[in-house]
């Protein structure tokens, strides 16, 4: 049998193939805050802290790929433990306000730091990321929130997003839980970022500003946070839609945006409007 | 539930329809691909390409195409001035359209993310708006046909010098790799034609207020100021300069972001005196350049402007690579790129052996008087 369009198929689409996994990776990121009730929009953040560490590990110290993904998360988890005392004591708009300035503040150092690039960022990262890892991970991120949210911490988790007043006078320290979900979110970002850096070849600070966080919260929104299936589906979605309509020409961006309010408007709860059954205690 | 089922059909639909094999291209026409900026804030650059390209391959196609009468298929792709739709553009073009080079993208940054693979795969790649250093180092299927700033800014610095300065100062945004490319270059430039720098300062793009560092320079009393950054904060420095009773006798030079007519919009009587040096201009007294004009005109009822150009005359190498090669075979014209040469609305064209432009030649310094750009004296 030939299967040489099937190789053909998969070099085309390896970079999409690559950018839906990875995005799927930062859309669980994001809904593990969203989970705890924190509009917290670090994850670009978290990103490119993620891919510069590892660009840096692989580029100037030579390090091989299997050191530098798991050594990716270690800066972004730190930056988390750091910002997350002050910032946890903000909620809702003014923690999303403090954590997109972060954000913005690491881009610019990232400009004005020569050693990683300035600009233009870093580019000759070898490509070393392959699609097996990207989905393995995603397979494993996606089954342990499923397990963890079905079990007692996902019943806290829940009771802290619907009312954290509550939830305190429940005895749930929401503290511990809401640090506890930013440092996963950072891990999860810090990945990703390091296999995207290791699967197009260049990264630049623009990468991580305000417009990337805003995709990946709209992953989470257009697949709905009630599982965590669902913010991985939206992120599917948006990141295919752009190349789908990619025939359509000069109309593209008018059918992408028009899908997006559609689906907004009638399926408020996400397109996966499911929420997760727990044995009754 | 049924909802549910109707979405997920819907979704099935959507992706099927990317799935399905697109009908293949006839055998009597070559593909050639491009992926530009056609959407977005920086789509006027990649659209000017577009229409520049566009109108030489009609010229070309209509003129008997090429390999003894095959016709040039191009498909142009958006990038979206993403490096990640950049680099699945070209993916898309190499593996389902099978084109036999690619001309862009049209921004540095996404010609450093999609360059390595392309190399890789060997199908030659061609910026006509690439300007940063290192670009076609990435391999020996990287070309450019835009020249470096290098090659640009030191014409605008001898005309300077010619006129009396000895000391320039710098301004440029450091935010924007654009501008910090065109500085890097014009501080190399400076140091090489023996401007003494006195003072260097930095700002961001977005930056509206430029007073501080404007007073710090004029303590200094250059003779000369480099401007780089694009066109929108070159206008506002040079206004505020005109506030701060910066006059005649400062010569500012601004970099590539300056060469636009924009600049003469916005800034007006502010942006008088100011030099550019320019791979082209509108009123270059050549044959080749009114035919293009007068052509450009015809189909799209405007005046081209210095991306289109450049994108008119790398279609025309192009197409006369493609002939001297003698087959639809990226290797074989990849070599062939080697040896062309051209006439074009630019100057003289072709490679040299690091697949930048060899001539300089055709540069020009223009500047600016009561809001436009002319040949300066």
């Amino acid at each position: 049998m030939d299967l040489s369009w099937l190789d053909d198929f998969l070099w085309t689409y390896q970079n999409v193939i690559h950018s839906v996994g990875i995005n799927g990776l930062l859309a669980l990121s994001m809904y593990v805050v969203l989970a705890v009730g924190q509009l917290s929009l670090g994850q670009a953040a978290f990103m490119g802290l993620g891919a510069y560490s590892a660009a840096l590990m692989t580029l100037k110290l030579g390090w091989p790929f299997w050191m530098v993904l798991p050594l990716s998360c270690v800066v972004p988890i730190l930056f988390a433990l750091a910002i997350g005392l002050p910032t946890l004591r903000l909620s809702g708009v003014y923690l999303a306000i403090a954590t997109v300035g972060l954000g913005e503040v690491l881009k610019a150092l990232y400009v004005n730091i020569d050693y990683v690039g300035g600009a233009l960022g870093l580019t000759g990262i070898p490509e070393a990321t392959e699609t097996w890892m990207i989905y393995g991970l995603l397979a494993l991120a996606v089954l342990a929130f499923w397990l963890v949210a079905r079990s007692g911490i996902g019943r806290a988790m829940e009771a802290i997003r619907e009312d954290e007043t509550a939830a305190r006078v429940m005895g749930v320290s929401c503290f511990r839980y809401q640090l506890g979900a930013l440092v996963v979110s950072a891990m999860l970002a810090g990945i990703a970022g390091a296999l995207e850096a290791h699967s197009t070849s260049l990264i630049s600070p623009g990468e991580f500003g305000f417009e990337p966080e805003v995709s990946i919260l709209s992953f989470a929104l257009l697949g709905g946070i009630g599982t965590p299936i669902g913010p991985v589906v939206g992120a599917f979605i948006l990141t295919l839609l752009p190349e789908l309509l990619r025939g359509m020409a000069d109309l593209r961006l008018v059918f992408n945006g028009v899908i997006i309010v559609v689906a907004v408007l009638f399926m408020p709860e996400g397109l996966v409007a499911l929420r997760l059954r727990r044995r009754s205690a | 539930m049924k909802r549910r089922s109707f979405t997920l059909m819907a979704a099935a639909s959507v992706l099927g329809v990317g799935v399905l094999p697109r009908i293949s291209l006839a055998a009597d026409t070559i593909p050639v691909g491009s992926i530009e900026v056609l959407t977005g804030p920086v789509s006027p650059y990649g659209i000017a390409i577009r229409d520049g390209e566009t109108l030489a391959l009609e010229e070309i196609n209509a003129a008997g195409g090429v390999l003894g009468g095959k016709k040039i298929a191009l498909t142009v792709e958006d990038s979206a001035a993403n490096k990640d739709q950049a680099i699945n553009a070209a993916r898309k073009l190499i593996g389902r359209d099978k084109v036999v080079a690619i001309i862009g993208p049209t921004l540095s940054a996404e010609y450093f993310a999609l360059a390595p693979m392309t190399n890789q795969r060997k199908v030659p790649v061609i910026g006509t708006s690439i300007t940063s250093i290192g670009a076609t180092d990435i391999g020996p299927f990287c070309f450019r046909t835009s020249l470096p700033e290098a090659d640009v800014i030191p014409a605008a610095l001898r005309k300077a010098m010619a006129r009396g300065a000895k000391t320039i100062a710098l301004l440029y945004a450091n935010d924007d790799l654009f501008s910090k490319s065109s500085y890097d270059q014009m501080k190399v430039a400076a140091e090489t034609a023996g401007l003494k720098i006195i003072d260097i300062e930095t700002f961001a793009t977005k930056d509206t207020d430029f007073s501080a560092q404007l007073t710090k320079v004029k303590g200094l009393k250059p003779d000369a100021i480099g401007i780089a950054a694009l066109v929108e904060p070159t206008a506002g420095v040079l206004l505020q300069a005109r506030q701060l009773g910066f006059g005649a006798e400062t010569q500012f030079l601004g970099g590539n972001g300056a060469n636009s007519p924009r600049l003469g919009e916005i800034a007006g009587a502010a942006a008088d005196g100011i030099m550019v040096g320019s791979p082209w201009f509108i009123a270059k007294d050549t044959p080749q350049n009114k035919a293009f004009i007068a052509a450009f005109n015809r189909k799209y009822g405007k005046n081209p402007d210095q991306f289109a150009a450049q994108a008119y005359d790398t279609m025309h190498l192009l197409a006369r690579a493609i002939d001297k090669a003698g087959a639809a075979d990226p290797l074989k014209i990849r070599d062939a790129l080697m040896q062309v040469k051209q006439d074009g609305v630019m100057g003289p064209l072709s490679f040299n052996a690091k697949r930048d432009p060899a001539s300089a030649e055709g540069v020009l310094v223009l500047e600016m008087h009561a809001g436009k750009f002319s040949i300066a004296p």
